[in-house]
């Protein structure tokens, strides 16, 4: 299943009106560590349906969100609970420290 | 777990593992290919190829997918999974993966390739992602105006160092060599030197990256003085050469070099029986796509081969109905020959109970293994896979004949 795409309408909604827990990948499409990262989160998506959102950010189409967390790199997996930004994950990470900071943010 | 079972796993989808997978399926081989990531290997991080014939000049990218599109038309089944362990000590070769999935093979091909070597100083890890990067095609861009130092002299330093100044207002090079010299190739060399946003700091190596959240600079040792300097940037780029991808294999008892380097043969055979090394993961001289395409093309031949000896032994001597002969010699032992001329007499003049398979040991040293044989002439009866007895060494017709009743 693909990641919803966000842009930065759809990103105010879900981040700070609907209060969603959720994951953001911040990604472009020439990036090779992206290729290897997204399928992974589309892989888990489905374990969280209901509970926890997959979204994912296309930085060259909306650079004011990126320029907004100023992130210097992509991909970044920014964490969202209640509005506030709790976490980030950069490079290339494997399933279990996604898992894992999916539960700890679900937790706090 | 039958589904499980393959007559040749491939690890790493490279360009060398999809060669290797393109001869394998062709041969009709059940042919798996274990790739963690996006299928290409490194050469997805490669903005332009000029240099893989046949094609004046492609995006990485683009030309893996005709490798791997090729791939796929043999039948070659792909999974997007890490190898993580492997036992390769028995004839059906073992491995392990971070889905844990366990799959069996009769050969395996390693073209796991290399990552880019870190260089561990304080920082780095903390602010990947923050300024700190490895890929100029990914991150280039979040540096527009901004000042980038860029560690490395190779030919990727010194190409995606120049790549970076179409975004960056300067490009610090950081070199650990003398003024004036770079590790790259010359053309590249004289493009950077003219670059006017391309500066170097020559006879230098980086000691820490700075920076609270985001990078804020960097500290410079000079390796003549001494000294260390710090230089105010907002981005760093590593490039300080690859090391092979082939840490998960030091407990399976391959052969490596210090740098853990495979060494193969130029049948891309390794210390292994049934187990080959390919592309930029064996010890080589050139580490290209062409030469990695190249290699994985004659390990495909060579396990092919093997899988079919392999096939041929089991059964002729394995699943015979009569009983077999398996005598090991060496063709370079005339003493062993006249043996073997002997035992093949004995047996006729027995009217053949026997099946004699000849096996040399200068060639099969795995079955030499298997069955535990030191010495030549030595000769293993069979039945049905069976050892039942050892033959004793005689040069006495009667004697070997006497042994076979
Ligand atoms: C910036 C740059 C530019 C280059 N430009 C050129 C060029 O212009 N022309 C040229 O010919 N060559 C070029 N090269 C070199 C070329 O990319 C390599 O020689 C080639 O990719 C080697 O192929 P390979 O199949 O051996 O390994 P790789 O391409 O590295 O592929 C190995 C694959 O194995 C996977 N893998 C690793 N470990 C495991 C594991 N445990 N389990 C499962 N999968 C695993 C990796 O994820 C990867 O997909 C360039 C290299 C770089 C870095």
């Amino acid at each position: 299943m693909s990641l919803e795409q966000l842009n930065a309408i759809k990103f105010e909604e879900i981040i700070y009106d609907n209060l969603e827990s959720c994951l953001v990948i911040f990604s472009r499409k020439d990036c090779h560590v992206c290729k290897e990262v997204v399928p992974l989160l589309e892989e888990l998506q489905p374990n969280y349906l209901g509970k926890f959102g997959f979204y994912y950010v296309d930085v060259e189409e909306d650079k004011n969100l990126y320029q907004r967390f100023s992130l210097k790199g992509v991909p970044q997996i920014l964490f969202f609970k209640e509005g506030e930004y709790q976490a980030k994950l950069v490079g290339a990470v494997d399933e279990d420290k996604v898992i894992d900071k999916i539960d700890e943010v679900l937790e706090s | 777990m039958g589904d499980l079972k393959y007559d040749l796993i491939i690890i790493g989808g490279g360009p060398a593992g999809l060669t290797a997978a393109i001869y394998g399926g062709r041969a009709k081989l059940r042919t798996l290919v274990i790739n963690k990531g996006t299928v290409g290997g490194l050469v997805n991080t490669t903005r332009e190829i000029v240099n893989y014939p046949g094609y004046a000049q492609i995006s990485g990218p683009d030309l893996m997918k005709d490798f791997k599109k090729h791939a796929d038309s043999f039948g070659v089944e792909f999974s997007r999974d890490e190898v993580v362990s492997v036992n390769f000590s028995q004839e059906d070769k073992i491995i392990c993966t971070k889905k844990r999935k366990e799959y069996m093979a009769k050969a395996v091909i390693i073209a796991c390739g290399s990552e880019p070597r870190l260089l561990n100083i304080p920082g780095e890890k903390r602010l990947q992602g923050s300024g700190v990067a490895y890929c100029a095609t990914c991150d280039a861009e979040f540096f527009e105006g901004e000042d980038v130092v860029v560690v490395g002299s190779g030919d990727q330093a010194i190409e995606e160092g120049m790549y970076i100044t179409k975004f960056a207002r300067k490009v610090t090079v950081i070199v650990l060599h003398d003024e004036g010299v770079l590790d790259c190739n010359k053309v590249s060399a004289e493009r950077a030197f003219q670059n006017e946003k391309m500066e170097f700091v020559w006879n230098s190596t980086l000691e820490e990256v700075l920076g609270e959240s985001n990078v804020e600079g960097v500290k410079i040792k000079n390796l003549k003085t001494g000294r260390s300097s710090e230089l105010a940037c907002q981005g760093v780029f590593f490039f300080v050469g690859m090391i092979p991808s082939t840490h998960f294999l030091k407990e399976s008892g391959i052969g490596m070099d210090s740098r853990g380097y495979i060494p193969a043969n130029d049948l891309m055979k390794t210390d292994l029986e049934g187990v080959y090394a390919v592309g930029d993961n064996r010890v080589k001289y050139l580490r290209q796509v062409v030469s990695a395409a190249g290699d994985g093309a004659t390990a495909a031949v060579a396990a092919e081969r093997y899988i079919e000896e392999l096939n041929a032994f089991n059964t002729s001597v394995l699943k015979n109905d009569k009983q077999v002969l398996l005598l090991f010699f060496n063709a370079l032992n005339n003493e062993s020959l006249e043996f073997s001329t002997l035992i093949e007499e004995a047996n006729q003049e027995l009217s053949e109970p026997y099946k004699v398979v000849k096996i040399d040991t200068a060639t099969k040293k795995n079955l030499a293994q298997k069955y535990d044989v030191k010495i030549v002439p030595s000769v293993v009866v069979l039945d049905r896979g069976q050892e039942i007895k050892r033959l004793d060494y005689s040069m006495d017709k009667e004697k070997l004949k006497a042994q076979l009743r």
